[in-house]
């Protein structure tokens, strides 16, 4: 007679009165295009950046077209041809009353930031190419930069003129602020605006975006990304291509990145963003609360095993034909840990990465490095 | 990642949120927590909407990440630490026999996360043990010995002579829930 209760008891549950929900689905889905970006492919602005094209290329108003040649040509030092991935490489000096830098990312060709209240999606966005990655296209007065990707290629049209930043002519393309910050690189600052339109009549939001971009801060000068988790004994090949992370009080916590060789190999049309094979995603931080595994799936086959002590579980799969392999340990020193791997024959597989060569830091900021591969 | 992604994704979970809602506070019996888990499985979702959405059924795939979801948290230290077992949600009884109620509601509670998972998913979701056992990720026979140990525990902490005096008090509280079986995940 049990089972009838049951029943009985969870109907009743089901049909209380739950109140409104507290969910909110566009946290969720920023949540969930964070993890996808960086652990899918080495598309570091690439979504943000790609949807800010989206929207130039939607919105852009008919006015008519602005030759850059026209403005100064970026003069002085020359931007770097490539970004230090470990390194942020550029800050935010000035923000809006309130907001702060939120999350951001790094790899050797573009770094990207994005900045406002953890209540407000989205926030600015700011994407900083390296020397030679954006070209002006003339006929149509935009601008087109290219990623490590062809997924990663953005183009915008201009809308108009923007006040200079740093000396150098900056235009408006749909919803982006547009400019050279230095010889041979560009910015876009995406604007938390719904359109051009908006935009437009909003002298306010101008004001503070050109304020944002002439306090960027470029170099060395930016606050410390920190890794929970460091590499050690791997041969001198591999390296961190990318990296993804969290601004918490200041510090910039890792949370994503990913590790290449020259044997590492873009496949493009592989799920929403392509995939790397030979390329280890490795996402960590501290253990949420509700912190698990990725979910059961009857195409995958899982094992449980301890490794160094931590229980993990161990997934082979595969993704657009290529083998996929996953490790995954829900609480290890009190850290949450994936890692990816695509390709036939990895050269380093997940379970000998973790079992060999991952150092856990634990979680508290203080014991984490800033040198992640030793 | 594609507007027509995210827009497909946004469609889904407005379509859908209320019947996981449900879902996830018969299994937290908390409605609070119930949104946390939601919150948790919509990132999850997400990040998996490949793979959901090509699937036969996304309700069912969404239905795996919840459990899955719920059950992880259940194992989690943080909620060792703050969870009381045997806690009975702040939520009003709605049935006649409020002790009965309130006696089962404690006795399901006190259940561990697999079990009553099991349980939910038997008898809310009406599953068969076959598809149970799929979302759970194990066998059929652990799905049935599951179900046989949540329901014996219930059975023991409800005390003995329970059943003739609330047999017929369930069958009232059944015919009071009207929810219907086509909008649950």
């Amino acid at each position: 007679m049990t089972e009838p209760q049951v029943r009985a008891l969870f109907n009743q549950i089901a049909e209380g009165e739950g109140g409104p929900s507290l969910v909110d689905t566009q946290l969720a889905l920023r949540r969930g295009r964070v993890r996808l970006r960086w652990r899918r492919a080495c598309v570091a602005g690439a979504p943000v950046l790609a949807a800010a094209a989206a929207a130039v290329v939607a919105l852009a108003v008919a006015a008519g077209p602005v030759r850059p040649g026209a403005g100064p040509a970026a003069a002085g030092p020359a931007a770097p041809r490539q970004f230090n991935p470990l390194n942020p490489n550029v800050s935010f000096g000035w923000l809006p009353a309130g907001e702060s830098i939120m999350q951001g990312g790094a790899q050797r060709t573009e770094v990207y930031m994005e900045a406002g209240r953890p209540s407000d999606f989205p926030g600015w966005g700011l994407g900083v190419y390296a020397r030679g990655q954006c070209h002006l296209t003339g006929s149509a007065g935009g601008l087109k930069c290219s990623g490590e990707t062809p997924l990663q290629d953005v183009t915008a049209r201009f809308s108009g003129r923007a006040p200079a930043v740093g000396g150098h002519t900056a235009f408006w393309a749909g919803t982006n602020l547009v400019w050279p910050y230095a010889r041979g690189g560009w910015a876009w600052l995406n604007i938390p605006v719904h359109n051009f339109s908006t935009l437009r009549h909003d002298t306010v939001t101008q004001g503070q975006a050109i304020k944002i971009a002439r306090h960027l801060r470029f170099g060395a000068a930016t606050p410390p990304l920190v890794f929970p988790a460091q590499l050690t004994g791997l041969t001198s090949q591999w390296r961190i291509s990318e990296v993804h992370y969290q601004a918490d009080a200041g510090v910039l916590h890792a949370d994503s990145y990913t590790l290449t060789t020259g044997m590492s190999r873009f496949f493009p049309h592989v799920g929403d963003l392509g995939i790397w094979t030979n390329a280890p995603y490795i996402d960590i931080h501290p253990s949420p609360r509700t912190g698990t595994c990725t979910p059961h799936d009857p195409a995958t086959r899982n094992t449980s095993e301890i490794i160094n002590g931590y229980r993990v579980v161990v997934k082979r799969s595969a993704a657009g034909g290529h083998p996929e392999q996953e490790l995954c340990a829900a609480y290890a020193d009190g850290l949450w840990l994936d890692i990816i791997e695509f390709g036939p024959r990895p050269l380093i597989g997940v379970s000998s990465l973790f079992r060999q060569h991952l150092q856990l830091l634990g979680t508290d900021p203080a014991n984490w490095t800033k040198n992640p591969i030793r | 990642v594609s507007r027509s992604r995210d827009a497909e994704y946004c469609e889904y979970v407005a379509a859908r949120l209320s019947s996981l809602r449900r879902l996830a506070a018969v299994l937290c019996d908390d409605w609070q927590r119930a949104d946390d888990l939601v919150q948790a499985t919509l990132t999850k979702l997400y990040v998996h909407w490949g793979r959901a959405r090509a699937a036969d059924h996304p309700d069912a795939y969404a239905r795996t990440v919840l459990v899955h979801e719920f059950i992880q948290e259940r194992r989690s230290l943080w909620v060792r630490r703050v969870s009381l077992v045997g806690r009975v949600s702040d939520s009003p009884a709605v049935v006649v026999d409020h002790d009965v109620v309130l006696d089962l509601r404690a006795a399901v509670a006190a259940l561990p996360a697999r079990q009553r998972a099991t349980l939910v998913l038997r008898f809310y979701c009406d599953l068969n043990v076959d598809r149970c056992a799929e979302v759970l990720g194990c066998s059929p026979g652990t799905v049935k010995s599951q179900t046989a140990r949540a329901l014996e525990a219930v059975r023991r902490a409800l005390g003995p002579g329970h059943d003739a005096d609330t047999g017929d008090q369930a069958r009232r509280a059944r015919g009071n829930a009207t929810s219907t079986r086509s909008d649950r995940p």
